[in-house]
């Protein structure tokens, strides 16, 4: 007789990247990421077939599915929506429990979220109509040094000084950095401005929801160690060093409720 | 279950401005009035129609005013204003005079712009920054007196203090029944919601005084016939949102409708298009100046300073009515340049912190571009305090 293993799956669906992570039980069993296509449901299948197939498994082999990001609002392959704030949080405390604050740095979004013990979230923040502090500006930025997006944290860090930028408006400070470049700056120099300065405007999210240790740094933006680096100046906080990509998290909150889920829907015993 | 004098108000409003054009034909006039301290009542016991001037949730008209007002307007502000340049609206189409006051400064700057650029005959009602000192109450009285000094003029005839009394009782009386009428949306197995009495308080500033009561009252009996003892009480986790912060005024229901949307239940209000303005108001002098210091002494409007955080009773009646509605968060609305309500957010977040009481800030405009956005944030909020209620609910088992 064999036992059966439940496995349960969590989708984000995010503007950059769509991610899937597979729990058995309580133990991520298998993940996928892939880039975000102009079709939601079909990223989100793309994420998650990646994560079955690494594992070895078919859809129905799944118990049950959350949905989340932008891309919640239309996963057919779900058995429920939650939002990405809400995974998020227990992503990371199903990682670090003694995580209380959240920055969550994304495609298009960034948040500030903070939580209690149980990673249920009890204040958030998110930036306003502007992209300053997204993936979607630091794409901007890596088009105008002409590196790749993953190289430009490193770049930042290696500057010598810090070359301030007046402003994170996606567009005035792509036309600053240009001018800043013809005025003979170096770009790495640059770049450590640029990312001191989003750090710093981040740091309003946090005023307005507080700020308590342990710190957690998710999202697509989090690999960036030269943005991770800033926060830490600008908050004075240490980040806590993730045990899995940073981009997973979503997905990871998103699983973890999909064994709640399934738990209290009587699903599994 | 549904109620069906609601349908009657709705037929109503469709047929009210071919009435307006009816009742100007035959020489009555109509006062076209917003502010939050304006004594309707002087209005109405002057023979005018008062109809209240409170439109948005259109971008298109937000672009028009611009052209006449500053871009740093509010967008409420800014949609009046480009009513008033294409003049299309059918009740902004009918009205003689419009009465406007100064509680907030955007509203004033309003009433400059729309009598500059398009003429229109209009009065305004000066209203002090501090209303807790005499000085500033014998301000607002000798305001309303002049107030009421140029309507006159516009009405062709003196205030009859007999007239006045009778004004006073009618808008008392709608009142009264609005607030027993509340209390039934936010009971527990409601027939009838929050929307449907938030459309039901908007109405009356359209419709007939007089029949707008009436209509109140049969409201009234159905519900008591339909639900005989309503009670409020917090259901579970069943995410009951409180709506403060900036006006919500008819065209704009961006913000219930993803409310709505993803589950949560609204179950009170301190907006000034819904139930507040009809709150406490304690006429004790049939008078311009005692009308107009029952309208002072309310609760106050958020473009009035605070003297002290702790007193404040703007803030105090915020709590006392998340008490009663039995809310589990806040839902604060902002819109773009509401100069009032988004420099105050912070510390009312602060205060209800205080209490346990969660708080979300949403800033907008008339704009659907930050949709998605917002049913984030607000989805996020419902999902906490339902997690919170649910936690809670274990934790008494």
């Amino acid at each position: 007789m064999s036992i059966k293993r439940n496995f349960f799956a969590g989708v984000d669906v995010g503007s950059l990247a769509a991610k899937s992570v597979i729990l058995e039980d309580g133990e991520i069993f298998a993940t996928g990421l892939v880039p975000s296509g102009v079709d939601s449901v079909e990223s989100g299948l793309k994420a998650l077939n990646l994560a079955l197939e690494t594992g070895g498994l078919i859809q129905e082999d799944l118990t049950y599915i959350v949905g989340t990001g932008y891309g919640r609002v239309s996963a057919p392959y779900a058995n429920k929506a939650v939002t990405e704030i809400t995974c998020h949080a227990k992503g990371a405390n199903y990682l670090h429990p003694s995580v209380r604050t959240i920055i969550d740095m994304g495609g298009q979004d960034c948040k500030a979220i903070r939580i209690d013990q149980d990673g249920a979230v009890v204040d958030f923040a998110m930036n306003d109509k502007c992209a300053a502090g997204t993936g979607r500006f630091l794409e901007v930025m890596a088009g105008v040094f002409k590196v790749k997006l993953e190289d430009l944290g490193a770049l930042a860090l290696s500057a010598t000084e810090l070359v301030p930028m007046s402003s994170t408006c996606t567009v005035f400070a792509e036309s600053e950095t240009i001018s800043l470049v013809a005025r003979g700056e170096k770009p790495a120099n640059i770049l450590n401005g640029i990312h001191h300065a989003i750090a710093n405007r981040i740091s309003g999210l946090f005023a307005r929801v507080g700020i308590a240790s342990d710190v957690f740094f998710s999202g697509g933006v989090a690999k960036n160690t030269g943005m991770k680096t800033a926060i830490e100046e600008a908050l004075k906080v240490t980040i806590v060093k993730p045990e899995i990509d940073p981009q997973l998290i979503g997905a990871l909150g998103a699983a973890v409720l999909a064994r709640s889920f399934s738990k209290k829907e009587g699903l599994w015993a | 279950m549904t109620v069906k004098t609601l349908e009657v108000i709705r037929k109503r409003l469709d047929e009210r401005p071919d009435e307006l054009r009816k009742a100007r034909a035959n020489g009555q006039k109509v006062v076209g009035w917003t502010g939050y301290n304006v004594p309707e009542e002087i209005i109405h016991a002057l023979g005018f129609i008062p109809i209240r001037i409170a439109i948005g949730g259109d971008d298109r008209l937000v672009e028009v005013g611009g052209r006449y007002a500053s871009s740093k307007n509010c967008v409420f502000i800014r949609e009046i204003v480009g009513a008033f340049a294409e003049n299309e609206d059918p009740y902004i189409q009918q009205t003689d005079v419009l009465a406007f006051d100064a509680t907030c400064l955007q509203n004033f700057r309003a009433a400059e712009v729309i009598e500059y650029y398009f003429k229109r005959d209009v009065v305004v009602l000066g209203v002090p920054r501090n209303f807790y000192w005499e000085e500033g109450q014998e301000y607002f009285v000798n305001e309303a007196n002049e107030f009421t000094r140029l309507l006159e003029e516009r009405a062709g005839a003196k205030l009859d203090t007999v007239k006045l009394a009778a004004s006073v009782a009618l808008y008392n009386d709608i009142r009264k029944t609005l607030k027993s009428i509340y209390f039934f949306q936010a009971a527990k197995d409601n027939v009838i919601s929050w929307e449907e009495v938030f459309d039901l308080i908007q109405a009356g500033d359209l419709l007939d005084k007089k029949e707008y009561l009436i209509l109140l009252q049969e409201t009234l009996i159905e519900l008591q016939e339909l639900q005989p003892d309503p009670v409020i009480e917090a259901d579970g986790a069943d995410g009951r949102i409180f709506i403060s912060g900036s006006l919500i005024p008819r065209g704009d229901r961006k913000l219930i409708g993803i409310i709505n949307a993803v589950g949560g239940r609204i179950v009170g209000d301190d907006l000034w298009t819904g139930i507040l303005p009809h709150l406490d108001l304690d006429i004790k002098e049939i008078s311009p100046a005692g009308v107009a210091l029952g309208y002072l002494n309310r609760t106050p409007h958020a473009a009035l300073p605070y003297l002290d955080l702790e007193s404040d009773r703007r803030l105090k009646k915020l709590h006392e009515l998340i008490d009663e509605s039995k809310a589990q968060g806040v839902i604060y609305h902002t819109l773009r340049y509401c100069d009032p309500f988004t420099f105050k957010a912070k510390e009312t977040k602060d205060v209800l912190a205080k209490s346990g009481i969660p708080l979300l800030e949403i800033h907008t405009e008339y704009a659907g571009s930050d949709y998605e956005a917002m049913r984030t944030r607000v989805e996020a909020f419902v999902e906490m305090i339902k997690i919170k209620a649910e936690s809670a609910a274990e934790v008494a088992v």
